[in-house]
């Protein structure tokens, strides 16, 4: 909200710093976000008076004027064909920022400098409006009106920009602080001084308000209090000057002097008040009553509302003048013709003014003051500043008396405080002495006190304090947030539960050491993409965007999106990892203690891989990367989480983003794969090269870690070391080979490992060679030749008779 | 006789020492193996000398010759090596055999080091799912409906009771629900804000909540908690302030600044000139709040406090555009 400074001493009288007086409202948790000097834009700009217009010398259609600036007379050289004695004009000086070239295509700004022109000496510039961005009119120079206007003041003071505005945030606790009597109340209570609330003196005509208007409330819970009056014979007309000053430091558009008045009294004192041309109320009557479903309205900026059931209306006899709380409307709307008008100042409930503004989508000035908490007991006073302030500016008739329909009068609340529980939760030392004074600068006044005991009551512009500990927060703030000192009691405490241990991060500190690149990516994402892994996603019902409008299921398009925006730049080998949610709609879901019915969410880990396989060197040869490049990276994962019963199956049905899938699985629970991305997807992201990724569901992968190690001793007799190679048929896979072997060989044999592959010339097209290397060892004596060539016998003759696999010589 | 033998074999000693190349290693052997060599010369003139003595002189010749071969030999291998490995050309200045460089990512980095400092002074570490219940995320933390503090978070719906949570804040909720006090748990996790993106702002960010709720817990212990976790990430010297704020979950409720590092407090673009940098919200656990979950709030208090970990990365790294972080380009991605 914005607070000009000036508009703020009619209530308190300080002279600090407007930058000290924004760090203290910052330090109160009045959060000042911005200060702007409006003066900044007219420096060196004064009001002359033309005093002798005479030709110049050397140039027809220029003048030398005389112009008395208050201190002095200057020369300026004018070339404007309007320029005549005894005009006031606006006179920019030497430094002066003219805001428009009119001579630039771009109208560029530009400073002022003392010149020559034509030879004569030229002490300024007279300006035109054009120039001084304060209208379109380039013809000639502003002339100003000669209303008792002195030679010699700033254009700043003539336009009323002496001021300093801040712009304050305010939270939704504060709504006394919404207005500038409100934020002056808190600079009283920061410096201590005394707050001058604006004094009424309003003077009412004999005419009797009880014969001119009769108000009904039908809903009293949602409108508790209703004050009206009505005023006769007013003129409206643009505003004076000071009030037009004031509303535009304050971002207002001033409109016509009676609704500018509603919206001085609102930004003074908080309270929103509305104005009726009375002579539109059907039988100058007010009810305020509840909407029915489908009625219609056209507010105050000219749109239609539907209106829905329980919202609150302001009606004359037959029709709704007005959305209570919210908008006007413009049935009743005050135009130059209006000659009577009725004001209204009531308290509407919170509750029913915020369901309103939602479901009409319309948020106003005086709805969100409405919906945060108006002052009930304020409506009388605001109603008759706003009466006085119109009677004075339009000398109109206020009749005698006022409406005030409030049957149920909202007292102010009593809240008991103990001054113990003021310490116990601040860790102060506060006694109640400071406590009494420290809220008594807030208006909040002890009534009884027994021993800790006090009991406070709180000013109903106070909605937000309700409880003790509204209390001892404004007890904290006063007495300064920075004045409490620290005390701490040791924290620590002894734990018994084993040591957190973070997968997590055990994860990726490895995966970095691997050469992986950790990547956080959006978890929103289009439905299009969501929807690729044919899972139930779930959607978002206001998304930002279509390409944000639903939950990811998969970590691919993710991935996928990085590695397209990377080779963008040029980067196309890639290895990228992330830990990272997905999410689904699935009704097998119950609510649990981390749980919402009906959703999954599942976190992953994503490997990938695109482009050459390692990193290149002179001495090596390039190779791209392909699916073994993961495989190898997952298998190391788990062997450093030893995991050893891990098994890769690969089914003929590929997943719906990746082909060449192998299915990770543990204990007969598949929770991952390894695969490489399919054409069709990878276009989809305008990728040209291979990408392979591992998708790894983390949440199974941590229930089968085993951190428990247990030592083997070290083998006490030697290794006996075989290799054979095996010529096959080329669709044989090496895995059932392997599995041959082992089962052939016994329990001597300690390891078997693949250590080439060939096919080619040497031996027939549809074959191939598969070296093996083999591992003998007891753990009981040292292995003979002779035993050993035995078990390869039974090996080569069991590989014969399982595959056709004949011994390459 | 001997004498002279002694200086010869001095002589070879220094001599051998002095040879630089082949051409060296020639000259010494004309001096002193050739056949007019000074060997020679000494077998020559043995016919001079006493028949007695003879045997002995000869014999001590014998062993002159025998160490000047050796020594010549020894020379020329390491000539010869020397001359080999200079053929060689081993270029020392090629590249070494390099791997691909692994990166944690920057805000993976901050949040580490903030789990770090909180795990040392007693908070374990808690989460709780993305897609939450209003009730989590509003109601229970003192966000009645139809409130005018749910305005303050700008929320994704995926039904009328289901939200993308707004806050790490609902897993206070869920770990008070399942423990009794004391509990002092820091929640880091993903959260959602419908924003427009733009430089400030991104539809989603990270944060580290933080609760502690005890007997005796106070407001001043709160603020001692923050201040050494602030000095151990910014800097023992740094200067802070706690000001008053809103949070409907908390009361009384605090922001903390921070000076501003870039400018040192004399006001920057980053501190909007004012010399100040917000880390943190922070409050003491609103005893409605409590009541949800029903602990006593007579006998406990607590605080709560969260911060945004993409805010201090970029307040850390530098970082003016918030969008970056979550661009991974490589290119960015390997500074860190
Ligand atoms: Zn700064």
């Amino acid at each position: 909200m914005k607070i000009s400074l000036n508009w703020l001493k009619n209530y308190v009288n300080f002279d600090v710093s407007p930058e000290l007086l924004a760090e203290k409202l910052t330090n109160a948790g009045l959060e000042v976000e911005s200060i702007e000097y409006l003066n900044k834009k007219y420096e060196n700009f004064i009001i002359g008076k033309i005093l002798k217009v005479d030709k110049h010398p050397n140039a027809d259609k220029l003048t030398i004027c005389k112009v008395d600036i208050g201190n002095k007379n200057i020369n300026v050289v004018c070339g404007a064909p309007n320029v005549s004695e005894n005009q006031f004009v606006v006179v920019g000086l030497p430094g002066a920022i003219v805001a428009r070239n009119q001579h630039d295509i771009e109208a560029k700004p530009f400073t002022l400098k003392k010149t020559s022109i034509r030879g004569i000496e030229s002490d300024g510039m007279i300006c035109s409006e054009y120039e001084l961005d304060l209208g379109e009119d380039k013809s000639g120079i502003l002339v100003l009106e000669n209303n008792g206007l002195k030679p010699g003041i700033t254009l700043n003071e003539y336009l009323g920009l002496n001021d300093v505005v801040f712009e304050i945030g305010i939270t939704p606790n504060r709504p006394d602080c919404l207005s500038h009597l409100g934020i002056a109340r808190e600079i009283s209570a920061i410096f201590h001084l005394k707050l001058k609330k604006p004094k009424l003196d309003l003077k009412e005509s004999r005419e009797l308000i009880t014969f001119a208007t009769k108000v009904f409330v039908d809903d009293l819970d949602k409108c508790p209090r209703y004050t009206a009056r009505i005023i006769k014979d007013v003129e409206v007309k643009p505003s004076p000057k000071w009030l037009q000053n004031y509303l535009n430091a304050v971002g207002i558009r001033p409109i016509n002097n009676i609704v500018d008045i509603t919206n001085f009294v609102l930004m003074e004192l908080g309270h929103p008040l509305h104005a009726f041309d009375y002579d539109k109320l059907k039988d100058n009557t007010i009810r305020v009553r509840v909407a029915k479903d489908g009625e219609h309205f056209i507010t105050l900026d000219g749109k239609g509302r539907e209106l829905k059931e329980g919202m609150l209306l302001i009606c004359d006899a037959e029709k709704p003048v007005a959305i209570a709380g919210v908008m006007g409307g413009i049935n009743s709307e005050i135009t130059e013709n209006t000659k009577n008008i009725l004001l209204e100042s009531a308290y509407f409930l919170p509750q029913s003014i915020r369901r309103t503004s939602k479901l009409l989508g319309l948020s106003t000035d005086a709805s969100q003051r409405f919906e945060r908490g108006a002052d009930p007991n304020i409506t009388k006073f605001a109603i008759n500043r706003a009466a006085q302030l119109i009677q004075q500016v339009t000398n109109a008739k206020v009749l005698l008396g006022y409406i005030d329909i409030y049957p149920k009068p909202i007292q102010p609340k009593k809240i008991n405080l103990d001054t113990d529980r003021v310490n116990s939760t601040l860790g102060t030392n506060l006694t109640y002495y400071p406590i009494k004074n420290l809220l008594k600068k807030i208006d909040i006044r002890l009534i009884k006190r027994n021993k800790s005991k006090m009991l406070f009551e709180i000013p109903t512009f106070r909605p937000d304090i309700e409880r003790e500990i509204d209390l001892i927060e404004e007890i904290a703030r006063l007495y300064g947030y920075d004045n409490i000192e620290i005390k701490m009691r040791s924290l620590i405490k002894f734990k018994e539960q084993p040591v957190y241990k973070d997968i997590d991060d055990e994860i990726r500190n490895y995966l970095v050491g691997r050469g992986f690149n950790e990547i956080i990516t959006n978890s929103l994402m289009s439905k299009e993409l969501a929807g690729l892994s044919k899972d139930d996603y779930v959607e978002i019902l206001n998304p930002i965007s279509r390409d944000m409008s639903a939950m990811r299921t998969s970590l691919i398009p993710s991935v996928l999106n990085v590695v397209r925006n990377n080779i963008y730049h040029q980067s196309k080998n890639l290895n990228l990892f992330e830990i990272g949610k997905v999410y689904f709609k699935d009704s097998s879901i119950a609510k649990g203690p981390n749980t919402i019915a009906g959703f999954r969410e599942e976190k992953r880990l994503i490997l990938a891989k695109t482009g050459i396989s390692e990193y290149p060197h002179w001495s090596k040869q390039e190779f791209p990367s392909d699916i073994y490049d993961l495989k190898g990276e997952v298998e190391d994962l788990f062997v450093m989480f030893s995991l050893d019963k891990y098994k890769f199956i690969s089914y003929t049905i590929d997943r719906t983003l990746t082909e060449l899938t192998l299915y990770i699985m543990y204990q007969n629970v598949e929770f991952g794969y390894i695969g490489k991305v399919k054409k069709e997807i990878l276009k989809l992201f305008d990728i040209e090269q291979n990408v392979f990724v591992a998708d790894i569901n983390l949440d199974i992968l941590k229930s089968f870690v085993n951190y428990n190690r247990k030592y083997i001793p070290l083998p006490m007799y030697p290794m006996v070391i075989r290799d054979l190679a095996f010529i096959v048929d080329r669709a044989i896979p090496v895995e059932e080979l392997l599995q041959t072997i082992k089962y052939s060989a016994g329990n001597l044999l300690k390891s078997v490992d693949l250590f080439d592959i060939y096919t080619g010339d040497r031996i027939s097209a549809d074959k191939k060679s598969c070296a093996f290397a083999l591992q003998f060892q007891s753990e009981e004596r040292t292995l003979t030749d002779e035993e050993v060539a035995l078990i390869i016998d039974n090996i080569i003759k069991v590989m014969n008779d399982k595959h056709n696999a004949t011994l390459r010589k | 006789m001997l004498e002279k033998i002694k200086e010869i074999e001095a002589k070879i000693e220094q001599d051998i020492l002095n040879i630089k190349n082949s051409e060296d290693l020639e000259n010494f052997r004309l001096k002193y193996l050739s056949r007019k060599g000074i060997i020679s010369e000494l077998y020559d003139s043995i016919k001079s000398i006493s028949i007695e003595e003879r045997p002995s002189i000869g014999k001590k010749i014998n062993e002159l010759k025998a160490y000047c071969q050796q020594v010549y030999a020894e020379k020329k291998k390491i000539l010869e090596e020397f001359s080999e490995k200079k053929s060689e050309q081993i270029d020392l200045s090629l590249p070494g055999r390099r791997k691909w460089l692994g990166s944690l990512h920057p805000l993976t980095q901050t949040l580490k080091e903030i789990k770090l400092i909180f795990q040392r002074m007693g908070f374990d570490v808690a989460d709780g799912p993305e897609i939450e219940e209003d009730y989590y995320n509003f109601e229970a933390l003192n966000f009645p409906p139809e409130h005018p503090a749910r305005d303050m978070q700008d929320t994704f719906f995926i039904s009328d009771k289901v939200l993308l949570r707004t806050h790490t804040s609902p897993v206070q909720i869920r770990v008070m629900e399942r423990t009794t006090p004391p509990v002092r748990v820091i929640i880091p996790g993903r959260v959602y804000r419908n924003e427009a993106i733009s430089a400030r702002s991104y539809c989603l960010f990270h944060q580290v909540e933080g609760l502690y709720v005890d007997t005796g817990v106070t407001f001043s212990e709160l603020k001692g908690t923050l201040v050494s976790f602030a000095k151990q990430f910014f800097g023992s010297s740094l200067k802070y302030r706690f000001r008053p704020s809103f949070f409907p979950f908390t009361e009384p409720s605090a922001e903390m600044d921070i000076t501003c590092f870039l400018c040192d407090g004399k006001g920057c673009r980053v501190c909007k000139q004012t010399g100040w940098l917000e880390i943190l919200g922070c409050g003491m656990v609103d005893p409605n709040v409590y009541k949800y979950v029903g602990y006593d709030s007579e006998k406990y208090t607590g605080y709560a406090f969260g911060m945004g970990i993409e805010r201090i990365s970029m307040l850390r790294y530098g970082i003016d555009d918030i969008r970056i972080l979550f661009d991974n380009d490589i290119r960015f991605l390997k500074q860190f």
